[in-house]
């Protein structure tokens, strides 16, 4: 057995700092892991940043965030990187990493990802530069995950984080007109097309907690107003045996 | 002057794009002369700067602030994913 715990949106400046930290505290007690799905900070300076990694650092279970796009506000993306990296915390984009937890493989694959809509309303890469380049990205955002979820090998759970949408049942509550400003369906079919356990993203504050991709795999809009408390727990793996011995759990 | 059909579409970009903000997940809603705020941010200093740059902006409507502080207890269940 695995347990997740998971949020979003967490936009952390000077005046959160303590906020979280009680119930991080308990975190050991309460998941084997953090995953933070973006928007860490409100404009994704160096400084909040380092506030970020005060209240976000030193826990005592391992913690794996991607960047949101109030993290890209002020262009400061390595700064705030290395901040976060030099406080123990791991981010990726378009990458992966492996953590090993009461004896099983914990795979997490991440990126922000992007708008771009959703079957029925979603964008084309037709047009004007501008429209190109905004697809584009989309589409660049989604491969980098497609391409981060296929590297990962021998995993017991495979999730994926990312800030933005991969489809639309978790934005329900937020003004279908934005859906697209909210996610796209190629970060879904990144997901389906890999052994994916799990899904988390953030970003929508108004969206849905619960929702799936078309090929079946649960996804979880773990946004903290979503949510409405310090992080959700998710079990994985429930019915497997538990060591950190190897030769035992192979037995 | 800003139209009235603008107003809510002009708040939420001040509320997203003024440097003290930066929320994109406050509700904005006119009724008559009265505007109300909804969603949640996450420390009362944020919630009150809304209310004082709009207020600043607009001097002749009245808000109604009902934005929320967004609660950081631990959670008490656990959901079991399969």
């Amino acid at each position: 057995m695995i347990r997740i715990a998971a949020v979003g949106d967490v936009h952390v400046d000077k005046d959160v700092v303590g906020r979280y930290r009680p119930a991080l505290e308990e975190l050991p007690d309460q998941a084997d892991a953090l995953l933070i799905a973006g928007d860490l900070t409100r404009h994704g300076t160096v400084e909040e940043a380092e506030c970020f990694a005060t209240e976000f650092g030193g826990l005592a279970v391992p913690v794996v965030v991607v960047l949101g796009n109030h993290d890209h506000q002020s262009d400061q993306q390595e700064g705030l990187t290395k901040v976060l990296t030099d406080a123990g915390i791991t981010v990726l984009e378009g990458d992966a990493t492996v953590l090993e937890l009461n004896g099983h493989r914990l795979g997490i694959a991440g990126t922000k990802g992007f708008g771009g809509g959703f079957n029925g309303a979603c964008a084309s890469n037709f047009g004007e530069r501008e429209m190109k380049d905004f697809v584009g990205t989309s589409e660049r955002y989604a491969a980098a995950l497609r391409a981060a979820l296929r590297s990962v090998e021998e995993c017991d759970a495979l999730v994926a984080l990312t800030h933005y949408a991969p489809v639309p049942e978790t934005l329900a509550g937020e003004p279908p007109e934005i859906f697209a400003f909210l996610g796209c369906y190629q970060l879904g079919q990144a997901i389906d097309e890999a052994p994916t356990t799990l899904a988390l993203h953030g970003h929508a504050h108004h969206g849905s907690e619960r929702g799936r991709t078309p090929g079946g795999v649960p996804v979880r809009n773990v946004a903290h107003p979503v949510i409405k408390q310090a992080y959700n727990v998710y079990q994985l793996l429930t019915d497997t045996v538990d060591t950190r011995d190897t030769a035992l759990a192979n037995a | 002057m800003t139209k009235q059909i603008d107003l809510e579409a002009d708040i939420q970009r001040l509320l997203a794009e003024h440097d003290r903000i930066a929320e994109q997940g406050v509700t904005v809603h006119q009724r008559e002369n009265v505007l109300i705020l909804g969603g949640e941010v996450e420390s009362a200093q944020r919630r009150d700067e809304i209310c004082r740059q709009i207020a600043a902006r607009y001097p002749d409507l009245e808000i109604a602030c009902d934005i929320g502080i967004t609660r950081t207890q631990a959670p008490a269940e656990v959901e079991e994913i399969s």
